[in-house]
């Protein structure tokens, strides 16, 4: 029994590690690649382990080109678009499941349904209002867009979580003497906090990956996050920067991997326990 | 008072008027609208028509918070994300009470509630009677005019819930605050009230002290609902000074009737069944004893009755006895409504 288990315990393990190292790998020749000197990016047959290391790539990249500009502007849309997402969905997570009013159920479908629809019959419209109201080719256009296709879902994502919290609990801080608002900070927020986190960073990571929206109602370098910057910069009709494209690339990754290293348990828990009781 | 959600009604005409410093009970099988009346006490439901005052005090349109009431929930609604001692603290924070005073009126609540050594634990660190406890001091903390407890012993143990009930009666009798107590418990009520509001279907049946709602039910829903093993209940009519069931007859001539009305339901208290050597012929179907008594199943012209009896008498099933009734304490409701036929003394 014990050996059996022990041999299909390592079949286990190496299919596992199969896996993860297929979906590995092209992140691995990612790092590689960006330590590579230009000479040997193009070498037949190729090598594996660069045989110099050289941090040229990177030194050029945020030196030479507008990197840095790209990498702020994707950071304040990150940031900006989580701001606003999750403070209007936290509000509207809990009044879609505290309040009750005509139409709240359809409402609720009505924001799953704008959902549904491909963002890309989304973009005309939405670049038209934008040029309407002004904003037009700025940072702040491309926040409203991305709130447009990040706001139903965290909201879907929030009402679950939020259903989860006793209903009792707000109703014992309105008898304690609390405002519906005071409520919502000192009971709702901190119980709805493991929710919260995961669906930032969902946001987050949304608008830190988006790449249509910003391509179509973006066409300066001041408001161009790095989705679009790094591609309009690097790839040509004739020529791919290899190297800085693999640096830049390993340099876009950084800030979601340190994200989910110190967020993954609430991410995960994100995923299983929308529908758990609290 | 009126409660509607949509086309459901919760709460009909309800009209109650509880006595600074009273202990009332409301008491009826869920769905009877209870929790719901003591929501719209709270201030958590709205009122559809009517009013609700505290004091001299029409509260209809003030917030829950401002009415000078306290509540404790049969989830006990513990916040998890506060201890115990910052549990107690919320209501008086949340009343801007400077910070100063607040330390000392916790820690007094905390010393009559036996919960010195818990202040600094989470309440998902707590065993459910010390949650419940909890659950008393922030309501207890603020010192309010008015406690509205909401079945706040239902979710502990048998023996914690009679050790608890002793508690709340003491701690009652201490502060002498009017108390407000929903539950579907008859044994709370009896023990715990001065007065209980026996509710069904969102009306109320029966406004009065547990003695006179055991003794004097007004209808025939609370003869039914109210003592353990319930009133037997036999539908028949009343002619000629007898009430007569199918094969049955039983002289009423203590019974003094306020309108007599052919078709009638005959109350019995299981009590008020006799075992003697007079009487009508009847038959023991069943015998449960429980110690210090016996539930006794017997048939009597075809009809089934419940008797209690003590347990020095013995039974045994099949056999033969002779029943009596005390015929004072028989009730007849009306075989339309249910209303109490028999006049009040």
């Amino acid at each position: 029994m014990r050996r059996s288990s022990l041999a299909g315990r390592i079949a286990f393990n190496l299919l596992a590690w199969t896996l993860v190292l297929l979906v590995a790998f092209p992140l691995i020749w990612m790092i590689l690649t960006s330590v590579k000197p230009q000479t040997e990016l193009f070498r037949i047959p190729p090598s594996f382990w660069p045989t110099e290391i050289t941090f040229e790539h990177y030194r050029r990249l945020l030196v030479e080109t507008p990197f840095l500009t790209y990498m702020r502007n994707s950071i304040f849309l990150a940031l900006g678009t989580t701001l606003l997402v999750i403070t209007l969905a936290t509000l509207g997570a809990h009044s879609l499941v505290r309040f009750r009013y005509p139409g709240r159920e359809r409402l609720a479908q009505l924001v799953l349904f704008t959902y549904l629809l491909p963002s890309v019959v989304l973009i005309i419209p939405l670049y038209l209002l934008m040029v309407k109201i002004g904003i037009s080719n700025t940072l702040w256009s491309l926040i409203l867009a991305y709130t447009t296709f990040a706001l139903p879902y965290a909201l879907w994502l929030l009402r679950s979580f939020m259903a989860g919290i006793p209903e009792d609990l707000e109703a014992a801080a309105l008898v304690d003497g609390a405002s519906r608002m005071e409520a919502f900070i000192d009971v709702i927020l901190p119980q709805a906090l493991p929710g919260i986190i995961s669906t930032a960073l969902f946001t987050a990571i949304l608008a830190w990956n988006e790449y249509l929206y910003a391509l179509v109602l973006v066409n300066t370098d001041s408001a161009r996050p790095l989705t679009t910057g790094v591609m309009t910069m690097l790839i040509s009709a004739f020529n791919i920067e290899w190297s800085l494209l693999m640096a830049a690339s390993v340099m876009m990754s950084l800030p979601l991997i340190v994200a989910f290293a110190f967020l993954q348990k609430y991410l995960t828990r994100g995923f299983g326990a929308g529908g758990v009781k609290g | 008072m009126r409660k509607a959600f949509g086309a459901a009604v919760a709460v009909e005409n309800l009209d109650l008027r509880i006595e600074s410093g009273e202990f009332v009970s409301l008491l009826g099988p869920s769905g009877c609208g209870k929790t719901t009346s003591l929501r719209m006490l709270a201030g958590l439901e709205v009122p559809t028509s009517g009013t609700i005052r505290i004091g001299d005090r029409v509260v209809n349109d003030i917030a829950p918070g401002k009415r000078d009431i306290a509540m404790v929930f049969q989830s006990y609604a513990l916040y998890p994300h506060m201890t115990v001692a910052q549990n107690i603290e919320y209501p008086l924070k949340k009343r801007r009470i400077p910070n100063p005073e607040r330390g000392p009126k916790v820690a007094a609540v905390a010393k009559l509630l036996h919960l010195e050594d818990y202040l600094a634990r989470k309440p998902r660190q707590l065993s459910g009677g010390q949650q419940q406890r909890v659950a008393l001091g922030r309501a207890l903390v603020r010192d309010p005019a008015v406690f509205l407890l909401d079945e706040p012993l239902s979710n502990l143990d048998a023996k914690l819930r009679a050790h608890m009930r002793a508690e709340l009666i003491e701690l009652h009798q201490r502060i002498g605050r009017t108390m407000v107590y929903v539950t579907h418990d008859q044994l709370e009520a009896m023990t715990m009230s001065d007065r209980i509001a026996v509710l069904a279907n969102g009306r109320l049946q029966q406004l009065d002290t547990p003695a006179m709602i055991y003794r004097r039910p007004a209808n025939r829903f609370v003869a039914g609902f109210i003592g353990t093993p319930s009133m037997n209940l036999i539908k028949g009519h009343f002619e000629l000074g007898r009430f007569v069931a199918g094969d049955w007859q039983l002289p009423l001539d203590g019974l003094d009737l306020d309108e007599p009305t052919s078709e009638v339901t005959l109350g019995i208290r299981p009590e008020d069944i006799l075992i003697g050597a007079a009487g009508q012929p009847a038959r023991v179907k069943l015998v449960e004893p429980t110690g210090h008594e016996a539930i006794i199943q017997f048939e009597i012209a075809g009809h089934d009755l419940t008797g209690r009896v003590g347990a020095e008498i013995t039974l045994r099933a099949g056999e033969p006895v002779a029943l009596s009734f005390r015929t004072t304490n028989l009730h007849l409701f009306a075989g339309d409504d249910g209303r109490r036929l028999n006049k009040e003394v």
